[in-house]
């Protein structure tokens, strides 16, 4: 059976690899691998890379089914189902803007800086608002920057690193929630299709160790 | 250059294609269907007669008297066009097959090209499961007799997901249960049920049915769900189609899919899509358009599919069992100067090309005279020389 993981450079998120673990997957072995790779452990081989390419491998019937982040699926609308919820890595994308009196400029049409340029651009027009996107990947430090007036992002990413300390919160303001986010289970069309009572006893276990404590 | 989304096809896949579409045109003949072709222009308003929200983006221009022309985006339309305007005084049923392009705006992040070839077969002016099991084994037929084993026909309804939100009692969100639906996101409709007070029991059920694929299994859990007399008959007659197609010597092709949903909007009854490994979108879909030749002003009933061929020779490649273009071609180094020869072999069954003289050595099979003596280097890399009857010979033709 082939998976996929979404991580960012790290390595997956510990609480996902438990609960894989608890579901009986021999998720272990991935522990401690950072992305990009292939790690073959007990019959799983095991992809570790950027949620966007693991989608991409769902869709293209590459692997058997895949974990990666609500914000990645609500951009990209990949044609795949989205099986499960797994709880972890739970998160929100946000409208976030500098604090009140931080010397942001103010535009009559407001700069909004996002890797989310779809969701970002569906969700001001359905609100009846006008922005104009700023493609940018380190958008915690777009308004300190000049570069935009507000940030759409994934709140536990509002945060800027510097000599002394990483992790400190970029002094932005949620404004508004945009969509709740956490890791999914997807299944590409032609996985789900072909994959029979592998994937039914796949996704129960899953169910079954997400009501599950650890 | 040539337009995004647009590709050239090339020898030796070409002559693949052309194989496969021999073959499948065979297996379209053998059901007694008949061959039509349709222009790929037509005007938008017949296009526009479906609601697709892929037609917004299609490609249109206009004839000199200014109305509005459309490139085809796919053939099950025109088909019903042509069927109503053409054949309304003929006995039922209709049986037609096409293998055509059709045009799309170009979505690569759903792997679509913007011109697909597609072969398809439409039955028209029976409702029946019998006449639905016709084109699901027809589209089997296809798959397999290409020599395809590990293919699936998934199986599914659009009259079960009616009865399904009907039966749950959904008032408001009704339409949010069905976006999810479409979008086939089920932690959202999870959220959307729970919300809405639907029942545990049955909500655990709805989940196993719509995230796997038909076992024998699911369906027994799907029987017991089915709350509803309407559930009852979608579930009952998609056991009756597989039976069918079952019958046939298909067996173990299709699964009953429960989770199926196609985007069309146009397919009233059985949805179907093919899938094999190694492609991970389907290689055919079709199912039941009862409303569509309504549009054309005649009430008849229709079921159909499309194969994508693109995808259908992935596959085949996927398993190893693309079908080979013609025979390998000789390369004949101054046949253009010898006619009757070169006429000798191909009356012998054998493709050859005639170059002149000091043509550059070409790839092997090849064919040259050297003084009195011709040189035969066959592909697999085994010679003959010697007069002409030696090359003759050589050949299997004297």
């Amino acid at each position: 059976m082939k998976l996929g993981l979404a991580c960012d450079g790290g390595s997956p998120p510990p609480r996902l690899v438990d609960l894989l673990e608890q579901a009986g997957l021999p998720a272990s072995a991935v522990r401690a691998v950072a992305g990009p790779a292939l790690v073959d452990a007990d019959g799983v081989t095991w992809l570790l890379a950027p949620g966007a390419d693991v989608l991409e491998a769902c869709v293209r019937g590459a692997l058997d089914a895949g974990v990666a982040g609500k914000d990645l699926l609500l951009e990209l609308a990949p044609p795949v189902h989205e099986l499960l919820d797994l709880r972890v890595s739970e998160d929100a994308l946000v409208f976030a803007t500098p604090q009140p009196g931080a010397g942001a400029v103010r535009r009559g049409r407001p700069r909004v800086a996002t890797r989310y340029p779809l969701v970002t651009r569906r969700h001001f027009a359905l609100t009846g608002r006008q922005v104009e996107l700023v493609a940018f990947d380190a958008t915690p430090v777009a308004p300190g920057l000049g570069l935009a007036d507000g940030v759409v992002e994934l709140r536990s990413r509002l945060v800027l690193s510097d000599a002394i300390s990483a992790g400190r919160p970029a002094g932005l303001l949620v404004r508004e929630e945009i969509a709740a986010c956490s890791a999914r289970l997807v299944v590409g069309r032609a996985a789900r299709a072909l994959g029979g009572e592998r994937l039914t006893g796949l996704v129960e276990r899953l169910r079954a160790a997400r009501a599950t404590p650890t | 250059m040539i337009p995004e989304g647009m590709r050239d096809v090339l020898p030796p896949e070409s002559g693949e294609l052309r194989a496969i579409e021999t073959a499948l045109c065979g297996r379209f003949a053998a059901y007694g269907y008949g061959e039509v072709r349709t222009p790929w222009l037509e005007y938008a308003e017949t296009l526009e007669a479906v609601e697709d929200d892929t037609l917004e983006a299609g490609y249109r221009l206009r004839d000199q008297q200014g109305r509005e022309l459309m490139a085809r985006t796919d053939m099950t339309v025109p088909v019903a066009r042509l069927a109503a305007a053409r054949f309304h005084d003929r006995p039922l049923p209709l049986r037609f097959f096409y293998v055509a392009p059709s045009i799309r705006p170009w979505a690569p992040q759903r792997s679509q090209d913007g011109e697909f070839v597609q072969a398809g077969a439409e039955l028209l002016g029976l409702r029946s499961a019998a006449a639905d099991a016709e084109c699901v084994m027809l589209l089997c037929d296809c798959i397999a007799s290409l020599g395809l084993r590990d293919y699936r026909v998934a199986l599914g309804t659009v009259a079960f997901y009616t009865a399904l939100v009907d039966s749950l009692g959904l008032r408001d969100d009704r339409e949010k249960f069905l976006e999810a639906l479409a979008d086939r996101d089920y932690p959202l409709l999870e959220t959307i049920a729970g919300n809405a007070g639907v029942d545990d029991d049955a909500l655990k059920v709805l989940w196993r049915t719509l995230e796997l694929s038909g076992t024998r299994d699911g369906l027994s859990q799907v029987r017991k769900m089915a709350s509803s007399a309407a559930m009852d008959d979608a579930v009952r007659h998609l056991v009756e189609v597989r039976d069918l197609v079952e019958d046939a010597g298909f067996e173990d092709a299709v699964t009953l899919d429960f989770g199926l949903y196609q985007d069309l909007t146009y397919y009233s009854g059985v949805i179907f899509e093919a899938y094999a490994p190694g492609v991970g979108l389907p290689i055919a879909s079709g199912g039941r358009y009862d409303g569509l030749l309504e549009r054309f002003e005649w009430a008849i009933p229709g079921v159909g599919f499309a194969i994508a061929l693109d995808r259908l020779h992935e596959a085949l490649e996927e398993a190893g069992v693309a079908p080979s273009a013609a025979p390998a071609c000789i390369a004949f180094a101054g046949g253009l100067d010898e006619p009757a020869r070169t006429m000798e072999l191909r009356r012998g069954g054998w493709a050859v090309a005639a170059l002149p003289d000091d043509a550059p050595a070409p790839p092997r099979p090849r064919l040259q005279r050297s003084g009195g003596t011709y040189i035969l280097e066959l592909a697999d890399g085994s010679e003959v020389s010697g007069s002409w009857r030696d090359i003759l010979r050589g050949l299997g033709i004297a």
